[in-house]
């Protein structure tokens, strides 16, 4: 039983609880921003490639030296291009792509309001009639609405 | 359907149909790099076949050719005798250093792959990929052509094979070495 | 031989798809039915040859014929049976084989099964679906031809690309398909309507069903690859709004919007030439898509072996077709002169519309993101990346406004929708949705799409509760039955509504999933040797050994990892570093344990020589409401297709 005792304290001194470095936590959060470049929409973290496994390194130790991800990214920007991010940066004629839909749904949703309305104004209003007894409307509101 | 949504549709679909049409012929070779008209930025790093380490700087004031490649690369492979060429047609002019960089790879397959393949001119491993990302480099084969200031003029994404290699051979290098400010045939 | 035979039956195939465009031609210009005959035998003999076409490559594929370029290059000789079979649309000249069967097989079918209820479409249908065939033919047997043969034959295979061989993956562009090709039946009964001048109703109710199963193909597809993605790419997430998936999921947006719309055309025999439109540009991007991915348009820089030959044909194949059909549109638009009748702009016709207007911003903002990078090349030169963090940003709130509009249509009357009607609808889901919002943030849920999503699920939930309780209440008290029974018989009183209300049902359950797996999500990364455990959320992960596996075709280093919570062992996980013998790729192949209705998904990314494992350890709360939604939405349709004909259909 002593023996026992004294190999569950042997493995349980080799063995660890290990944890994530909130050094690689930070590789991660700014890995996430930069786009692989030779695959298809992936940012360097998710993606496999040796070449993502490279820049993750990479910007692990820019990180270590003390680059904030600012400036890390503006490195990668100035060798890479808008390309490296993994959206359009948010100036010049990209504002096409990010404002576009917006856009679209304001003049469209304009141009179909417009359009209603003028199908409601030209559409004749049908002469009063009695009203209807209860059952009757009860009915037709349920027809209505199936 | 009023005039004016028939012409939009109309317009639209021509649109449509020739930024497609353009999709197919653009060349992604031609991708203008950020860094083209910049200081070529400087690096060194242990050579593939000799023991010293090669850097950037020893070659100041010359017309630098450098090729990013691997030996696992195949298309590296189709322009090796064409870099071979071009070095042993431009090497002898004392204004002129071609540099291989060797990219993401084991010293033991890119001796191999140079045993091989022959070679004429030094190789630079780059160990940690530092010296690609300095480059905005994302695959080989990369080569990018600095005038004798330093200042990169040139990048070509691809082997350099073909009318590449012509450019390359008839235009691009010799209008470089004679140093005249024409602006180069990229 | 064998594969020979195949070719020549799909060059005849190729020669006959021309008749099928001929003959009926003759037909409506002879005004002879006989000439409709030889159109339906040959669209049927099409299928027929096809059938033997794919029945002779994957007779090369079973007796392993390596002298067959495409077999060779897309499987291998220890490659199980099951991927084996389905390596014949593992590659681009085989999946447009398989394309151009299953268009046939649909097109067969459908002039079959109407051909007696449909006459004087006939003609039209078996033109346009023989034109499409012929249009694929041609590529297929001058620009893809898969039954090439090699000299030499080589021993062995490349090996289907092991990415591929994966049960979710090979069921992926069959569905795929199967949806893109649906929609061209309402595609080609509109150009019937359009080239017949016959537009009337009539083709909206013939092809309501073939509308509803494109769609669930196309859906039931679409989440195939999502889930395909999940679990062999290995990060976790199921979209990675790249344009290949971005190309499936346009013509899906448009023809939601198709089939919302033509129920208003159905009920109040608005909206022709709209939906004439709207099919039209839903089969339109079905062909974008297919051809999209393959044209050579959208790749990576490093790609040189594209083949602009191939992508030229496909672009003046899609310019025919997209030519043709908008410019019959066009022409024909002058005659449908439909009188809009529109009492209110508060009604379920204004809602429809508005539907339609964020479905199609909703595609055109997915169309803009994929294209722009082209664009921007081909103008300026440059080149950017539109990702995950621009569509999160842009597409999502369309998306939560297309589901607030999901919880107002069905409850909002037909033509003017009085205040009382509004108020008995509606006041009760906009308080639950205050309160839902409420409960959210009080529960300290900040993100804004949570925030946002918690009301509108809140909304759309209580519309949907409060209806199927009023309506299971009215039949129980009716029948005097308990409130089960009443809502069967509801629904059985009106299986097309609530067939569709499952639908919306399953939508809901789909965003609630999409909200709670993407923004809750806790990943974590750590290297670890035999012995050690972490920790993640409430769970903690002890590796417990690496060893080699070998399977029929690859070889593997799997981590045995023991799940625990808290001191209770959930399960033991073992994902793989796997290689592949033929290709010596390497894949990393997730271990998923499934718990509270969300997943434990682990991965091992790295094992050093010196056995030292990376583990990347995922939490995905609620992810099986993804999955789930995607099943409740396919089932809903198939409720709908199996309705019993009423009267009127």
């Amino acid at each position: 039983m002593v023996f026992g005792l004294l190999a569950a304290l042997a493995s349980a001194a080799a063995a660890s609880t290990v944890d994530e470095k909130e050094l690689d936590i930070r590789t991660r959060e700014v890995a996430k921003t930069l786009r692989c470049t030779v695959c298809q929409t992936e940012n360097i973290w998710e993606s496999g490639s040796p070449f993502a496994r490279q820049l993750r390194e990479n910007v692990r130790e820019r990180l270590e030296q003390g680059q904030s991800p600012e400036e890390i990214r503006a490195y990668f920007l100035s060798r890479y291009g808008d390309y490296i991010l993994m959206q359009p940066p948010t100036r010049g004629v990209n504002w096409l792509v990010w404002l576009g839909p917006f856009a679209l749904l304001l003049v469209g949703g304009a141009l179909l309001y417009r359009t209603l309305n003028r199908w409601v104004t030209r559409t004749p209003v049908p002469p009063a009639v009695e009203p209807l007894d209860e059952p009757s409307r009860r009915r037709i509101e349920r027809e209505l609405h199936s | 359907m009023t005039r004016g949504w028939q012409i939009a549709l109309v317009v639209g679909l021509l649109g449509l149909l020739i930024l497609f049409y353009q999709g197919l012929w653009g060349n992604p070779r031609l991708i203008p790099t950020v860094l083209i008209g910049t200081q070529a930025p400087n690096f060194s790093g242990p050579g593939v076949e000799s023991s010293g380490t090669l850097s950037l700087d020893q070659f100041k004031g010359k017309v630098v050719m450098l090729n990013f490649w691997a030996s696992w690369c195949i298309e590296c492979g189709l322009e090796h005798e064409n870099l071979l060429t071009l070095n042993e047609r431009f090497g002898r002019d004392p204004n002129f250093v071609m540099l291989g960089i060797n990219y993401q790879d084991k010293q033991d397959d890119a001796l191999d792959y140079l045993r091989r393949r022959g070679s004429n001119f030094a190789h630079v491993r780059d160990v940690k990929g530092a010296i690609s990302f300095d480059y905005g480099v994302y695959g080989v084969p990369e080569t990018f052509v600095l005038d004798q200031q330093g200042v990169i003029r040139c990048k070509t994404i691809g082997p350099i094979i073909g009318d590449v290699f012509a450019k390359y051979s008839q235009r691009l290098l010799p209008g470089l070495l004679s140093g005249s400010s024409e602006p180069v045939a990229c | 031989m064998i594969i020979e035979l195949g070719h020549f039956a799909v060059v005849t195939a190729l020669v006959l798809s021309l008749l099928g465009i001929a003959a009926p031609i003759l037909g409506l210009w002879t005004r002879n039915s006989d000439w409709i005959r030889v159109g339906r035998q040959a669209v049927t003999l099409i299928f027929v040859l096809l059938g033997i076409g794919i029945a002779a490559l994957e007779y090369a594929y079973l007796t392993r014929d390596f002298s067959v370029a495409y077999v060779a290059s897309t499987s291998n000789s220890k490659l199980p049976l099951f991927y084996t079979i389905a390596a014949l649309w593992g590659g681009h000249e085989g999946s447009l084989l398989l394309w151009v069967f299953i268009l046939s097989a649909f097109s067969a079918v459908a002039v079959w099964l109407h051909w007696r209820t449909q006459p004087a479409i006939m003609p039209y249908l078996i033109a346009v679906e023989s034109s499409v065939m012929f249009g694929f033919l041609m590529l297929i047997i001058f620009l893809s031809n898969p039954f090439e043969r090699i000299f030499p034959a080589p021993l062995e295979g490349k090996d289907l690309n092991p990415l591929l061989q994966d049960p979710a993956m090979t069921m992926h562009p069959p569905l795929l398909y199967m949806g893109y090709v649906g929609f061209s039946i309402p595609f080609a009964f509109a150009m019937a309507a359009l080239f017949s001048g016959r537009l009337g109703e009539e083709w909206i109710k013939v092809t309501q069903r073939w509308t509803i199963f494109a769609w669930m193909c196309l859906t039931v597809g679409i989440m195939m690859g999502g889930y395909w993605a999940y679990y062999e790419l290995g990060w976790g997430g199921y979209w990675g709004w790249d344009p290949v998936e971005n190309a499936s999921f346009m013509p899906w947006l448009v023809g939601t919007a198709f089939l919302h719309s033509v129920m208003v055309q159905e009920k109040r025999k608005m909206f022709k030439v709209w939906n004439l439109f709207l099919i039209i540009v839903t089969f339109s991007l079905s062909l974008i898509g297919t051809f999209l991915v393959r044209s050579g348009v959208l790749t990576s820089v490093h790609t040189f072996a594209t083949d602009p030959e191939r992508g030229l044909y496909i672009l003046i194949f899609l310019a025919v077709v997209m030519g043709t059909a908008f410019g019959t549109l066009i022409a024909r638009a002058g005659k449908l002169k439909s009188q809009i009748e529109l009492d209110s702009i508060v009604s379920r016709e204004s809602v429809f519309m508005f539907n339609n207007l964020f479905f199609l911003v909703a595609a055109a903002t997915v169309f803009l993101g994929t294209l722009y990078p082209l664009m921007i090349e081909t103008w300026k030169g440059s080149k950017v990346t539109v990702g995950p963090p621009y569509y999160n940003a842009v597409f999502m709130p369309i998306a939560l406004g297309l589901l607030f509009l999901m919880g107002v249509g069905p409850y909002i009357a037909w033509r003017k929708a009085s205040l009382d009607n509004i108020k008995k609808n509606f006041l009760i889901p906009l308080i639950a949705a205050f309160g839902v919002t409420a409960l959210a943030l009080a529960l300290g849920f900040r993100s804004p799409f949570t925030i946002a999503g918690a009301f509108v699920v809140g909304f759309v939930t209580t519309t949907i509760a409060t209806d199927l309780g009023k309506v299971s209440a009215f039949f129980a008290r009716r029948d005097r039955v308990n409130y089960a029974r009443g809502l069967l018989t509801a629904f059985a009183a009106n299986q097309r509504r609530y067939a569709g209300i499952v639908t919306h049902v399953g939508v809901l359950v789909l965003v609630i999933g999409i909200i709670a797996s993407t923004v809750y999500q806790t990943e974590k990364v750590v290297s670890l040797r035999t012995g050690d455990e972490f920790t993640m959320g409430p769970y903690r992960l002890t590796l417990t050994e690496i060893r080699d596996v070998r399977g029929p075709n690859w070889t593997a280093k799997e981590g045995r990892f023991e799940l625990y919570r808290g001191d209770r062992l959930l399960t033991e996980m073992r994902p793989q570093k796997r290689i592949y013998d033929a290709s010596q790729t390497p894949t990393t192949e997730s271990a998923i344990y499934a718990i509270n209705m969300g997943h434990v998904f682990l991965t091992m990314p790295e094992i050093a020589p010196d056995g030292t494992a990376t583990a990347r350890g995922v939490i995905n709360p609620l992810i099986l409401w993804v999955w789930g939604g995607g099943a409740i939405m396919g089932f809903g349709v198939l409720l709908n297709i199996f309705r019993p004909r009423r009267r009127d259909e």
